[in-house]
């Protein structure tokens, strides 16, 4: 295995245990503002989680996070959740974004909970929504297009 | 893409206010007191208002694929919205706070690791409450790797922190340009 996701085996391995931060662990800019993953308590999927470091912050007024670093959060929350929502291991590529922002992300842990509207068989839409304090108040919604590759056969 | 021709009046904007040079200096300021930005070192190239250019230097948390050398999406978001809320600034007869109200990235092609990101943005229309942008990415010449439209709040001069648009310009000669 190369351990990483153009290599089915390990794409399909990591997939089929719910090994989001083994994905994660790969994407460096993912890394650098601080994503991660857990369970939903009530087994309702992933819910992502955004650090608040002071170096995501994009307005020291206020002070709130850099919306582009929430949109970059959401957007690595939609592409994973749809990784593991899909019908068998293929990787996603953006097509295109589009961020709605509802709220100030004040500097507090951000959390993102996606949900898969469509898959066809090249293309999947996926809706993804951000909240702090309090899930029934978004900060931001945001969608996004996929189109659906499937990963190398190494031994093929 | 970006129209060259659109004329700047049209769109609501004044051509008063500081030179280009007084605002690439104050633009460099305003990246430089954004913690995220300063992280990522972004740079801002040239302006002419209301068009801005910035550059993104390379570093390696940019990437999004380590295997193929991709840069993250995530980073072209962040930098369009950059790029576009800088360009909102100083479209303004005097700088509000404006935050974004919505942003549409659309991806034509991946952008390459090692390579400096480029960033241009304009103002399409300026109204009493939203600024209209939009910006293109590139790192080689012709050839787009993303385009945004984002649109942004005016908050007014009510709600923008007194000193707001002087921190920006302080010891920057306005006529520099």
């Amino acid at each position: 295995m190369q351990d990483d996701f153009h290599d089915v085996t390990w794409l399909t391995k990591t997939r089929a245990e719910g090994d989001v931060a083994s994905w994660l662990a790969r994407l460096p800019y993912a890394r650098f503002i601080g994503i991660s993953a857990s369970p939903d308590g009530e087994g309702n999927g992933l819910i992502y989680r955004l650090e608040p470091h002071e170096y995501n912050v994009g307005n020291v007024l206020l002070p709130a996070i850099h919306g582009g670093v929430v949109a970059a959060f959401m957007e690595t929350a939609g592409t994973l959740d749809l990784m593991l929502a899909a019908r068998e291991p293929r990787l996603p590529r953006i097509i295109d974004f589009s961020i709605d922002y509802l709220r100030t992300a004040r500097v507090v842990p951000t959390h993102a909970r996606c949900t898969l509207l469509r898959e066809g068989r090249r293309l999947a839409n996926v809706k993804v929504t951000a909240w702090q304090a309090n899930e029934e108040k978004p900060v931001a919604t945001a969608r996004l297009h996929f189109v659906l590759s499937t990963p190398e056969d190494p031994s093929g | 893409m970006i129209p060259d021709d659109l004329d700047d009046e049209a769109a609501g904007f004044r051509a008063t206010g500081p030179g280009p040079d007084a605002w690439r200096t104050a633009l460099n300021r305003f990246v430089a007191v954004i913690p995220h930005t300063r992280e990522l070192g972004l740079e801002v190239v040239s302006v002419t208002p209301p068009n801005v250019t910035m550059r993104l230097p390379w570093r390696d948390e940019l990437l999004g694929d380590t295997t193929r050398g991709l840069v993250h999406g995530g980073v072209l978001t962040m930098l369009l919205d950059t790029v576009c809320g800088s360009a909102v600034l100083c479209s303004l007869p005097a700088p509000e706070v404006c935050p974004t109200l919505d942003l549409r990235v659309d991806h034509y092609r991946p952008a390459l690791a090692r390579l400096p990101i480029m960033a241009r943005a304009r103002v399409l229309r300026v109204t009493e409450s939203i600024v209209f942008t939009e910006g293109i990415l590139w790192q080689e010449p012709e050839r787009p790797i993303a385009r945004g439209t984002g649109n942004f709040v005016r908050l007014g001069s009510r709600n923008t922190p007194p000193g707001f648009g002087e921190a920006l310009f302080s010891g920057v000669d306005d006529h520099a340009g």
